[in-house]
């Protein structure tokens, strides 16, 4: 009985013995080499896995920053400076700071500057929507308000407004990932600069038909009349295909160009509320104080 | 027991209020606007400019590739502007304007009525003549019809197929054609036939087609006793069902042969071409005329009778002009539908004008457009016996859903030939071919990126 025992015992550590044996020398025959960094960047990334850095994901992410030259070329937008100053601290290089970027819709086509000319019944989703056809209204170019956008969304920063039936983007829920721009068909979704104080000046149209086209189509419409080109002291805006598009680079927030676009195709978003001086109420009547009234929408809009 | 493919497909209604309506030529209209993308595969170029003169029957756009086709002016005048204008869904593609003046056509056209018999000897020259007419595939696809007819090295034709299947419901131009025409298909036939090298030609028409079925047959018959080079040249009654006028459906009803995923036709010693094309054929090879003019069908339930029609129209021409022609859309119509009631497509804009593969102005009222609420699948498996290619729709929708695109790949989505017999057997309303349609072309985009690496 006892010997039972004893022999089991003994051939289950020989056994132990020899497979940890040939444990340890397939191990140390197929190591895989993996640089340790890689691990350390991944714990300082968000682990959202959004892929809007370019990559497959936070540990492919992790390997590019690794094994990647330049520093410049990797960018997580959901960590943002953040976490880039602290992979870079892991990799002991140096990372210059970018700017912070927000989602941008770039269609001002509500129901009621757009009207409806036909209806779409079949399947609600903007990629079949697109395929189909060109939407709803004249506009062959702008939302198709079906809001593939807010479902590619994992941060929840984007909604539909039921109001206008456009997407609104939360600036502070928004990373930059630009899931919203690569699902949206008609491209309508931009990814621009934050801003200073978050302040933003945009053309909010893609139309690229002729000015009467496009004024037909939809009253808000960039008519590409070249009005705000003309008028931009930095030469910020540019007209191609009948369409103006302000390089945000470039842009000073001067506001000029909001000002003088005539179908206040050109938003200003987020700059303080200018309060109407109490002291002269009859020259506020001008033409000139017509326009802040109008930049001042979207500011309510967008908070 | 009447021939027809194997697995699935569906019965719609049997609707062909117009078929007795005779075809009639429509007017040419003071402006016409001719879009250089008639065809399947990349839009031709424009070789005219604003200020040109124009005669009917000239080139006015040049191929831009292998899969690419002639485009010819459809009247004579002058052009007006070479500029985008939308399509019928809307979206913006280069038409060529020109302002009609008097009737001149191009040289070596021949404008007679006469039927020419005798086929040309020489292939290439055959082939030639069906390239610069610009012939496309007036079946629904518009592929360009000399590429068909030129099948890649080591493969050969065993049997061409002409197809007057017309299984849509309401088209009746296929049927119009076969009864006015049938000598003239009967010989576009023969022709393809010689350039394939002289494989049998079969002409397959559903049963519901009787008088063309008769009217088909007797030409064949008159034809093989009059003149040399029509043998083998035969009529074949198939069974009614939809979506017969597949290519790969006809293919396997005719041939009981079946083609295999992602392959061509010719795999199987097919080639496949519509009636039309054939009625294309002859006009190009016999009478040296330009494809410039089809035949449309303007129907529908809400239509009257007296406002049922069939035009042989020139390409170019306002849908708008043609309805308004017809006796404008009746107030019932909630949908316009350019193409059968099954695979056509909806027309968002009337001002979009008729291309070489307009078959149709259907009119759909309210009740017969109307999608059902959406509810869950509830597994009946209905359109997995629909399905005609063998697929099963209700798992692909959920992978499409998913973005399961491996998973797709391995269900074959990319065999999906859009017919919508899946969506027709649908008791749960489920958009299935609206989401599968879009997964396809994801999955064969990375299929075709794979080949490239």
């Amino acid at each position: 009985m006892t010997q039972t025992v004893i022999w089991t015992i003994a051939i289950l550590v020989m056994l132990g013995v020899v497979l940890a044996v040939v444990l340890y020398i397939v191990a140390e025959k197929f190591k895989v080499e993996e640089d340790p960094r890689i691990d350390e960047v991944e714990k300082v990334l968000p682990g959202a896995n959004c892929g809007g850095c370019g990559q497959a994901g936070c540990r492919a992410f992790a390997q590019f920053c690794v094994e990647s030259e330049d520093m410049d070329k990797c960018f997580c937008p959901v960590g943002g400076n953040d976490v880039m100053q602290k992979v870079a601290s892991v990799l002991g290089r140096e990372v210059a700071e970018k700017a912070p970027m927000v989602a941008v819709v770039r269609c001002n086509g509500s129901c009621e500057n757009r009207p409806k000319i036909n209806e779409y019944g079949g399947h609600q989703s903007c990629r079949v929507k697109a395929a189909l056809y060109s939407g709803d209204t004249a506009c062959a170019y702008g939302c198709l308000g079906c809001g593939d956008c807010v479902a590619v969304c994992q941060f929840g920063a984007i909604s539909m407004d039921p109001q206008t039936g456009l997407p609104v983007v939360d600036e502070e829920k928004c990373t930059a990932c630009g899931a919203c721009v690569k699902a949206c068909p008609k491209n309508v979704i931009e990814l621009r600069n934050k801003g200073r104080r978050n302040m933003r000046v945009f053309v909010s149209c893609v139309n690229k038909d002729k000015g009467a086209a496009a004024r037909k189509a939809c009253k808000a419409a960039c008519i590409g009349c070249s009005k705000c080109a003309k008028v931009c002291p930095f030469d910020a805006i540019t007209v191609e295909n009948n369409l103006a598009y302000i390089d945000y680079t470039k842009c000073r927030l001067c506001k000029k160009c909001v000002a003088e676009c005539p179908t206040g195709a050109i938003h200003a978003v987020n700059f303080p509320v200018i309060k109407p001086k109490p002291a002269a109420p009859a020259p506020a009547e001008a033409p000139k104080p017509a326009a802040p009234a109008e930049v001042e929408k979207p500011v309510t809009k967008e908070e | 027991m009447l021939k027809t493919f194997s697995i699935g497909g569906i019965h719609p209604s049997d609707k062909k209020i117009s078929k007795d309506c005779k075809i009639e030529v429509l007017p040419v209209p003071s402006k016409v606007y001719i879009s250089v993308a008639q065809h399947l595969g990349a839009p031709a170029t424009p070789i005219v400019k604003a200020g040109d003169k124009v005669k009917a029957g000239q080139v006015i756009a040049e191929p831009a590739g292998f899969i690419s086709a002639y485009v010819h002016s459809s009247v004579s005048g002058t052009v007006k502007a070479v500029a985008p204008r939308k399509d019928l869904a809307g979206n913006n593609v280069m038409h060529i304007e020109i302002d009609v003046e008097g009737d001149e056509w191009a040289e070596g056209i021949d404008l007679s009525e006469d039927i020419v018999t005798d086929i040309p000897e020489d292939n290439k020259v055959i082939l030639e003549k069906i390239k610069l007419n610009g012939v496309v595939g007036l079946g629904g696809a518009t592929f360009p019809a000399h590429v068909k007819l030129c099948p890649p090295p080591g493969k050969t034709a065993d049997c061409l197929i002409l197809n007057g299947a017309e299984c849509e419901p309401y088209l009746t131009s296929d049927n119009r054609i076969m009864l006015e025409r049938s000598k003239e298909i009967v010989i576009g036939a023969a022709i393809m036939k010689q350039v394939l090298g002289g494989c049998p030609a079969v002409i397959g028409i559903e049963e519901n087609k009787p008088e063309a079925i008769a009217a088909m047959k007797a030409a064949v018959a008159e034809l093989q006793a009059s003149a040399k080079g029509y043998d083998g040249i035969s009529v074949m009654p198939l069974k009614k069902k939809y979506p017969q006028g597949g290519e790969k459906q006809l293919i396997d009803a005719v041939m009981k042969r079946q083609v295999k995923s992602m392959g061509l036709p010719i795999d199987v010693g097919a080639v496949v071409q519509n009636v039309a094309t054939s009625l294309a054929v002859y006009e190009a090879v016999q009478k040296n005329m330009p494809l410039i003019t089809n035949v449309l069908t303007v129907t529908g339930d809400c239509v009257p009778m007296e406002k049922q029609h069939n035009y042989k129209f020139r390409i170019g021409m306002p849908l708008s002009y043609i309805a308004e022609y017809a006796g404008g859309v009746p107030e019932e119509a909630a949908k316009i539908i350019s193409g059968g009631p099954m695979m056509g497509k909806a027309i968002a804009n009337l001002d979009a004008t008729t291309v070489k593969g307009s078959s149709s102005l259907l009119y759909l009222t309210a009740e017969q457009t109307v999608r059902g609420v959406e509810s869950a699948c509830i597994r009946c498996g209905k359109c997995a016996e629909a399905c005609p290619m063998g697929l099963e729709p209700f798992l692909l929708q959920k992978y499409a859903r998913n973005n399961m695109m491996e998973e797709l790949e391995d269900n074959a989505v990319q065999d999906c030939i859009e017919c919508g017999c899946c969506l027709y057997s649908c008791p749960a309303n489920i958009p299935l071919l609206d989401i599968i349609r879009i997964a396809k072309g994801d999955v064969i985009r990375i299929i075709r990126g794979r080949g490239q690496k």
